[in-house]
């Protein structure tokens, strides 16, 4: 009687995320080899791969969720360690300020940018005020503007995940490893970084993944800048070309999986406590 | 009578057989224990009886009814947990309460009935405070009280007392007896501690790798333990592997690689194990041996330990390693020193 | 290992000024009478509050999200908490899978989830589109609410559940009385983050909405990608408020650990 009495309580939440979610993702990757109800047909994807536009795009968001990736990583690594190494109160306080900005609304954060490196923004203003430039920057509207702006929306997961990493490593390690002679850099090297290095690879994972696929940020920061996502929905919803729009999709998810699946191996191989 | 039998179970965990064709009958009114290592089925077997778990074949008979297939909710068992298992968001009252509640008791019995419960636990007063707010020992109370307040046909304790400190173990068991006996209801307690079972049982069953290998009243299983498992698990720390036996008049005499020993008189008619405690063994340093020693051996100290009141000493001899306790060390052996051990005959116990 | 490292308190001063100095400034500038986004604000009004009420579509859509998400997590928490409740109560065959699967729609990129369910609910199952932003809501709740009311139950001692059927109770009972009451707050809080993430979604409702359907962050993104004044820093001061208040709650119910731990 327990068997299937366990199964009836999972039943209503397998069968809701199959029919909603699993069957529409499956359908539309398959979808992309039929463009015409006929045959199975990869020549979609062939003359995709030899469209510039489209390389040029895939290119731009490659590099920008890239380079996000590593601006987060420096930035975060150094603040993180800062932070778990506070007292608990003070930890406390820096975690809900990072916190903070990571449940706000991406559209708020996006457009605080917008005003800050826009046209006739802040940073222009202040820098013709004092005459360093004449003409105002063009930031807004460019890639750089997609990094600045997804680094502030991943820097925040970055932090916490590397705060959460360094707080399960024992401080009687620390304490072990200088006892037995390292000094404070060796106590870094030797002991607390190969120790975060998995969650490295997965506050990695989580801000690549997340760029890569990200659609406010580009949508508000980009301009006419177009990333995958901005790229897809431009097929789905303006230009109504679907075959198109599921492709982009059905590459998103692929290189979501590979990159995801990917990583999680890696970390549990550079994971040093096996 | 029988209160209830459990009639050639068989209870498996993922393909492996934690109890197989297993047999137990308890009386009306007894405390039985089942003692034994973890891992020897003894909680199984109690979850059993309880109904948390199925038996894959096999009965349980209660009052002469199949109570197979009857679920834990119908069965009007107290079960009394390793961990209290107290509703953390209930009071101590309503904790107690809860039982009387499903029984649909009115309030005015249920007042009545949670209150005289909580005065045998000695928890008067305590009844608007959350287990949060309670010591190991006053949640135990709690716990024991929500089981006693149903008025249980049958009252089961999961090692009740195993996260509590050595001093309150010792009072709560106490008051557990005392509590079962006044109320005289019929109860199956599980532990790993020998003291306690010892202490509290009418009976107790040893138990080991899903088999009872004794069921007796304390004294009998100390004294007379039929097996080497049982003897071994209740101190008996020496064992002589006889070649032989064979009756005398006034007793059997067993050999050992040539070398005779008189044990007495036994109800074992078959074992062939000898098995005898550390702290009836006798030493003596070999220029200093009385004339007469009752089954006297040869050896020599290997280690001697001292333990506050006495000394252990571990010696090798012609038919094995020995451990003894002396107490009457006045000048203690040496390591190395040549000796005699005595094996009083009364002290051996011939087990399977 | 406590002693201060001023080059790295620097650093980790800048990153704050980097992820709350954009948050502050727009605050600031709210307040500015102006038509133009003003740093430091030369006026004081509160005419951009006023505003966000004045302008169609902001009280509507405000609506529209808020309805969402309770009506998302309600389902989400019905399917859900017996989900999170077999899964740790319960050994399966499958597990991983299962728990697979549950985590996926945090797994699929969020854009590529709108899509799918803008062809599959509007056009191929031809749902109503209220219904299709009310099922692609409940799909990305539901890992939230099973991951924390998860969380909740690792932390429950299911031997009171076995008590409580020893006393009588039944299964359905048990639950009711004895479970429910101890997961309380961990559901709670995993609505409080279910909400936000609906609340705030992008992905998924700009794929779903049109003329006279739309949710606030999509009203929002087509505002600022139409006027630049200050009624959308008003507004964000406002979701600020709101983001501040469900952080404390959850803060309380479950502790930072929550956020931290992965």
């Amino acid at each position: 009687m327990r068997n299937y009495y366990k199964y009836l309580l999972i039943l209503p939440g397998v069968l809701f995320l199959t029919i909603f979610m699993l069957v529409p993702i499956g359908m539309t990757i398959i979808s992309t080899f039929f463009p015409n109800e006929a045959a199975a047909d990869t020549s979609n994807y062939a003359s995709l791969f030899r469209d510039s536009y489209f390389l040029e795009i895939l290119w731009t968001t490659l590099r920008v969720s890239i380079l996000t990736t590593i601006i987060c990583m420096v930035l975060g690594f150094p603040a993180a360690y800062f932070i778990a190494r506070m007292s608990a109160k003070m930890k406390a306080v820096l975690l809900i300020l990072t916190i903070f900005p990571l449940l706000t609304s991406p559209v708020v954060r996006s457009f605080s940018w917008m005003v800050i490196i826009g046209r006739n923004g802040l940073v222009n203003e202040a820098l013709m005020g004092i005459g360093i430039i004449q003409e105002p920057l063009e930031i807004l509207y460019t890639p750089t503007a997609v990094i600045i702006g997804l680094v502030h929306l991943f820097l925040p997961l970055t932090i916490i995940t590397l705060v959460g990493v360094m707080e399960s490593i024992e401080s009687d390690l620390l304490t072990a490893a200088a006892s037995l002679g390292a000094s404070r850099i060796g106590v870094f090297a030797k002991v607390v970084l190969p120790l975060c290095v998995p969650g490295l690879v997965i506050g990695g994972i989580l801000v690549f993944v997340g760029s890569f696929t990200a659609y406010t940020t580009p949508a508000l920061l980009g301009g006419q800048q177009r990333v995958l996502s901005t790229l897809l929905y431009q097929n789905a919803n303006t230009l109504n070309d679907w075959h198109m729009a599921s492709i982009l999709a059905a590459i998103m998810i692929v290189v979501t999986l590979i990159v995801i699946t990917c990583m999680n191996l890696l970390a549990n191989k550079l994971n040093p406590r096996r | 009578m029988s209160l209830f039998t459990l009639q050639d179970v068989t209870v498996a965990y993922q393909k492996q057989a934690i109890l197989q064709d297993f047999n137990l009958s308890i009386g009306e009114g007894e405390l039985v224990s089942l003692l034994g290592p973890s891992g020897c089925g003894k909680t199984t077997t109690l979850r059993l009886i309880a109904g948390f778990l199925q038996s894959k074949q096999g009965k349980f008979l209660f009052r002469e009814k199949d109570y197979t297939k009857v679920p834990v909710n119908k069965r009007n068992f107290g079960f009394v947990f390793q961990n209290y298992a107290l509703f953390p968001h209930m009071t101590v009252f309503d904790n107690v309460a809860f039982g009387l509640r499903q029984r649909k008791v009115s309030k005015a019995s249920i007042k009545d009935r949670v209150l005289r419960v909580l005065d045998i636990v000695s928890l008067k007063g305590f009844e608007e405070r959350f287990p949060a707010a309670l010591s190991g020992g006053q949640k135990q109370r709690v716990a024991i009280a929500r089981a006693l307040v149903i008025e249980p046909d049958l009252l089961l304790f999961d090692e009740p007392l195993s996260n509590l400190d050595a001093n309150l173990r010792v009072n709560m068991r106490v008051e557990i007896r005392r509590i079962q006996q006044e109320l005289g209801i019929t109860t199956v307690y599980v532990s790993h501690d020998q003291e306690e079972c010892f202490s509290i049982s009418d009976k107790v069953a040893i138990m080991n790798k899903g088999i009872i290998e004794q069921l007796s009243d304390p004294a009998t299983i100390y004294r007379q333990p039929k097996t080497k498992f049982v003897a071994d698990f209740i101190g008996f720390k020496n064992f002589i592997q006889f070649d032989s036996r064979r009756q005398e008049s006034d007793g059997i005499a067993a050999t050992v690689q040539g070398i005779t020993l008189y044990v007495q008189q036994q109800d074992n008619t078959a074992g062939l194990v000898g098995a005898i405690r550390p702290d009836d063994l006798r030493l003596y340093a070999l220029d200093a041996a009385p004339m007469t020693v009752e089954n006297a051996v040869q050896g020599k100290v290997l280690i001697s330990t001292y333990l506050g009141r006495s000394y252990q000493y571990e010696v090798q001899t012609s038919i094995g390693r020995f451990t003894v306790n002396d107490d009457a060390a006045a000048a203690p052996l040496a390591n190395g020193q040549d000796i005699v051990l005595e094996i009083p005959k009364k002290q051996i116990v011939l087990v399977d | 290992m406590r002693e201060k490292h001023i080059g790295l308190g620097i650093f980790t001063f800048l990153v704050f000024v980097f992820l709350l100095g954009p948050l502050l400034i727009i605050s600031v500038t709210s307040f500015e009478q102006g038509t133009v986004l003003k740093f430091p604000p030369e006026s004081f009004s509160l005419d951009w509050y006023k505003n966000i009420f004045e302008v169609s579509g902001f009280l509507e859509t405000f609506k529209v999200s808020i309805y969402l998400s309770l009506a998302g997590n309600l389902l989400a928490l019905l399917i859900g908490i017996p989900a999170a409740y077999a899964l740790n109560r319960f050994d399966f065959k499958g597990k991983a899978l299962l728990e697979g699967i549950f985590v996926s729609p945090i797994i699929i990129p969020g854009i590529v989830l709108g899509f799918t369910f803008l062809r599959f609910f509007i056009t191929y199952y031809q749902l109503p589109i209220y219904a299709g932003l009310f099922i692609g809501h409940t799909v990305i709740m539901l890992p939230f609410i099973i991951r924390v009311v998860s969380s909740s139950l690792a932390n429950f001692d299911f031997s009171i559940e076995e008590a409580a059927v020893s006393l009588g109770a039944s299964r359905i009972g048990t639950f009711f009385k004895v479970v429910l009451p101890n997961i309380k707050s961990g559901i709670i809080a995993g609505v409080l983050i279910a909400f936000l993430e609906s609340f705030n979604n992008v992905d998924i409702s700009v794929f779903m909405t049109g003329p006279g359907v739309s949710t606030l962050p999509i009203e929002m993104l087509t505002y600022v990608q139409n006027y630049f004044d200050p009624t959308i820093a008003a507004l964000s001061v406002v979701l600020m408020i709101i983001t501040a208040l469900f952080m404390f709650f959850v803060e309380r119910l479950l502790g930072l650990s929550y956020f931290t731990k992965r």
